[in-house]
């Protein structure tokens, strides 16, 4: 029973799972280390997930698909960069209002576009990259077998999201745009002091977080489901504000948090295959992410800080 | 000249009256022209669609009554969501506590039979509430002892709320036949529709009266509108959650516990919430099922930001969405215009009243306008 769940595919599973996590809970990152409080990210997704998804539809082309997510993310992301930083509008709350705008203009574009609400056709998915076979018997080959299935069985942007944890986290603490984006969530005044522009560098840290989520929604459809259904994004971009959060705002801390996360929600799907073995109601396993995000919030909290002034509309003068 | 006149504006009392509610109409109106222009360039005919939509929301007493059937859980849930914001919270779950407050009346609601209708009503009502303030309390505690953000926690447990309904229906709580639903409410645990108090004499003579499916859910929601609104203007209850939303480390140091004012506030908001989830149990489907709600808990935060989380204000408020979301089924089939419309609209009064600045912008302009015109 334990070799039917512990298998090279639930950690497999746990690794495509955690991306979308992974890629907004960064953009997060990013975004409340410039001092911008970024609760879109739920919506940011839905709406690359939509875009990515007509875009493959319209031209039969997943990559096209990736592209028009990340873009579609930077559009909706604008809004909430100039109500928050332009307009120094409550931050969270325009997040809100972006939520509920992508949950509306995917809705209605789908019954525009496709004539119907629910979910669109099928597309062309993005493939994984390597398809090593496995050998036969033997110790080796079933090493092999856990190696290849848990590293060489993934799309394209679960490897991209890793090389995205380690150059943010590079370029966030080893460059001076990171020093001045962490300075940016810390003291904006001594960065305006020091000539460079606030406004411009939340615009860049919000614009960059909205391609992130937008990417994050690309892997949703593009990669893992391979349609669009409406409101599919079910809180994973809450759920990625927490794993920014547990890692305590940095890329690397993200994707690590993000992970945990996926896990859990690997466990819950494999767990769902022995229903005959453990008589527990479905419904408990799907709410164990959710569960476990309250829990991991409860324990981590006292000891992560948050940037000092994020969420603060900063006024030049 | 202009410049030293506008910096010493004249304040007559009216016009900080018309200050209060100009944004809010603008926000609303803004929100709805540009409805209209994503209609047109969409190719749908925005006339037909709002024609439409008045239709459906106030056409005849019966749509009037439809408009009012919606406002209702609106007017619970826009104080829910007022309650916190004047507490400096953001309880985005109102939803989730809907939910369990639905679920109280529901699963209560069928063991309380034979009892009189004076009893069950408000016993249920306050099993509601309480149910709705007990699934606020975990976020509130994590809130007040650590600091856990609040929208992440009370948005988790709006998912567990939903996911532990779907399977109570299924399951331990699920009436007899195909349908995953509880057993119906008896009459005696049910809010009676408006008409149905009045003889049929009475109709023919008042058609107005003939509200439809409106329910005396209404009253209940006027009702609490004003004590809440008595409650925080006139209660030291009120008096400490508005110091603490207006200044968390001034009401420390005053001596007012902010921990426990914060979770008090939303185990009130909780509560508010909590009786959304009954007046729709009690008073529309009469048991509880997988969809009861149609996002009644997100629409309160709409509702509650363009009432500038004034409890009286909540009223209103939730009028307009409620006859926008009465009317948005007429205008799907006369017009064709998706209701997600509706969706969009709402986003864009939520980000109008956020980003007030842009409203003030036209204002301001205007003024300089009429100004220079008069100079």
């Amino acid at each position: 029973m334990l070799g039917d769940i512990i298998t090279p595919d639930l950690f497999a599973s746990a690794l495509r799972m955690a991306t979308p996590l992974a890629l907004a809970a960064i953009g997060g990152t990013l975004c409340e280390r410039s001092g911008v409080v970024n609760i879109a990210l739920e919506g940011i997704m839905l709406t690359g997930a939509f875009f990515g998804t007509a875009a493959v539809l319209a031209t039969g082309n997943p990559w096209i698909g990736v592209g028009a997510a990340m873009l579609a993310g930077v559009a909706i992301s604008a809004i909430h960069a100039f109500a928050s930083v332009n307009l120094r509008a409550d931050q969270v709350v325009s997040g809100t209002a972006i939520n509920l705008l992508a949950l509306g203009v995917t809705g209605f574009l789908m019954e525009l576009w496709y004539g119907h609400p629910g979910t669109t056709a099928s597309i062309q998915v993005l493939r994984p990259i390597f398809s090593f076979s496995s050998p036969g018997g033997g110790f080796l080959a079933e090493a092999w077998r856990w190696v290849n299935g848990i590293v060489f069985s993934h799309t394209p942007i679960v490897y991209i999201t890793i090389i995205i944890a380690v150059v943010a986290q590079w370029a966030m603490y080893r460059t001076k745009w990171g020093l001045h984006l962490r300075a940016l969530g810390e003291h904006p005044r001594a960065v305006d002091t020091v000539g460079v522009s606030v406004y411009r560098g939340r615009w860049v840290a919000v614009l960059m977080s909205g391609a992130l989520a937008g990417l994050a929604g690309a892997n949703l459809t593009i990669e893992q489901v391979g349609s669009f259904t409406e409101n599919m994004t079910n809180g994973r971009g809450f759920i990625a504000l927490a794993a920014n959060i547990f890692g305590r705002w940095t890329p690397v801390g993200s994707y690590l948090a993000s992970l945990l996360f996926g896990f859990a929600d690997a466990l819950q799907i494999k767990l769902q295959i022995l229903r005959d073995v453990i008589t527990v109601p479905p419904q408990f396993f799907l709410m164990l992410p959710y569960v476990l995000t309250v829990v991991v919030l409860a324990g981590v909290i006292g000891r992560a800080v948050a940037p000092a002034a994020v969420g603060e509309p900063y006024k030049k003068g | 000249m202009s410049e030293s006149r506008e910096e010493i504006p004249v304040q007559r009392p009216w016009m900080a009256i018309a200050q209060k509610v100009g944004t809010p109409i603008l926000s609303a109106a803004l929100a709805i022209a540009i409805g209209s222009f994503i209609m047109w360039i969409s190719g749908y005919d925005a006339l037909a669609a709002y024609s439409a939509l008045f239709k459906g929301a106030l056409g005849g007493p019966k749509q009037i009554g439809d408009t009012i059937l919606r406002a209702t859980p609106l007017i619970f849930t826009g104080l829910a969501v007022a309650y916190g914001f004047r507490a400096g919270l953001f309880n985005i779950g109102a939803e989730g506590q809907l939910f369990m407050g639905g679920l109280a009346a529901a699963a209560l609601g069928v063991f309380l039979v034979g009892q009189p209708w004076i009893l069950v009503v408000p016993a249920l009502l306050i099993a509601s509430a309480l149910a709705g303030a007990a699934w606020a309390f975990i976020p509130a505690l994590l809130k007040a002892r650590i600091g856990a953000h609040e929208v992440i926690t009370t948005m988790m447990f709006t998912y567990i709320a939903r996911y532990l309904v779907s399977w109570l229906v299924v399951g331990p709580l699920k009436a007899e036949g195909q349908i995953p639903q509880t057993e119906a409410l008896m009459p005696e645990a049910q809010l009676p529709r408006i008409q149905g108090l009045f003889s049929e004499g009475a109709l023919e003579a008042f058609p107005f009266l003939n509200l439809g499916r409106a329910h005396l859910g209404i009253v209940v929601a006027i009702i609490v509108a004003v004590i809440v609104w008595l409650i925080l203007k006139y209660t030291t209850l009120g008096y400490e959650n508005r110091a603490v939303g207006f200044n968390a480390f001034a009401s420390e140091t005053a001596g007012i516990s902010v921990q426990w004012t914060t979770v008090k506030a939303l185990c009130i908001s909780g509560a508010l919430a909590g009786l959304a989830g009954s007046v729709e149990v009690m008073g529309v489907h009469h048991r509880i099922f997988d969809q009861f709600s149609s996002g009644f808990g997100f629409t309160g935060i709409a509702v509650a930001l363009l009432a500038k989380n004034h409890p009286l204000g909540v009223i209103p408020a939730a009028l307009l969405f409620g006859a926008l979301s009465a009317g948005a089924g007429t205008m799907q089939l006369e017009a064709h215009v998706p209701q997600k419309i509706i969706l969009i609209i709402q986003a864009l009064v939520i980000f109008f009243v956020a980003a007030e600045e842009i409203i003030l912008w036209f204002v301001r302009r205007r003024q300089k306008e009429a100004m220079s015109h008069a100079g």
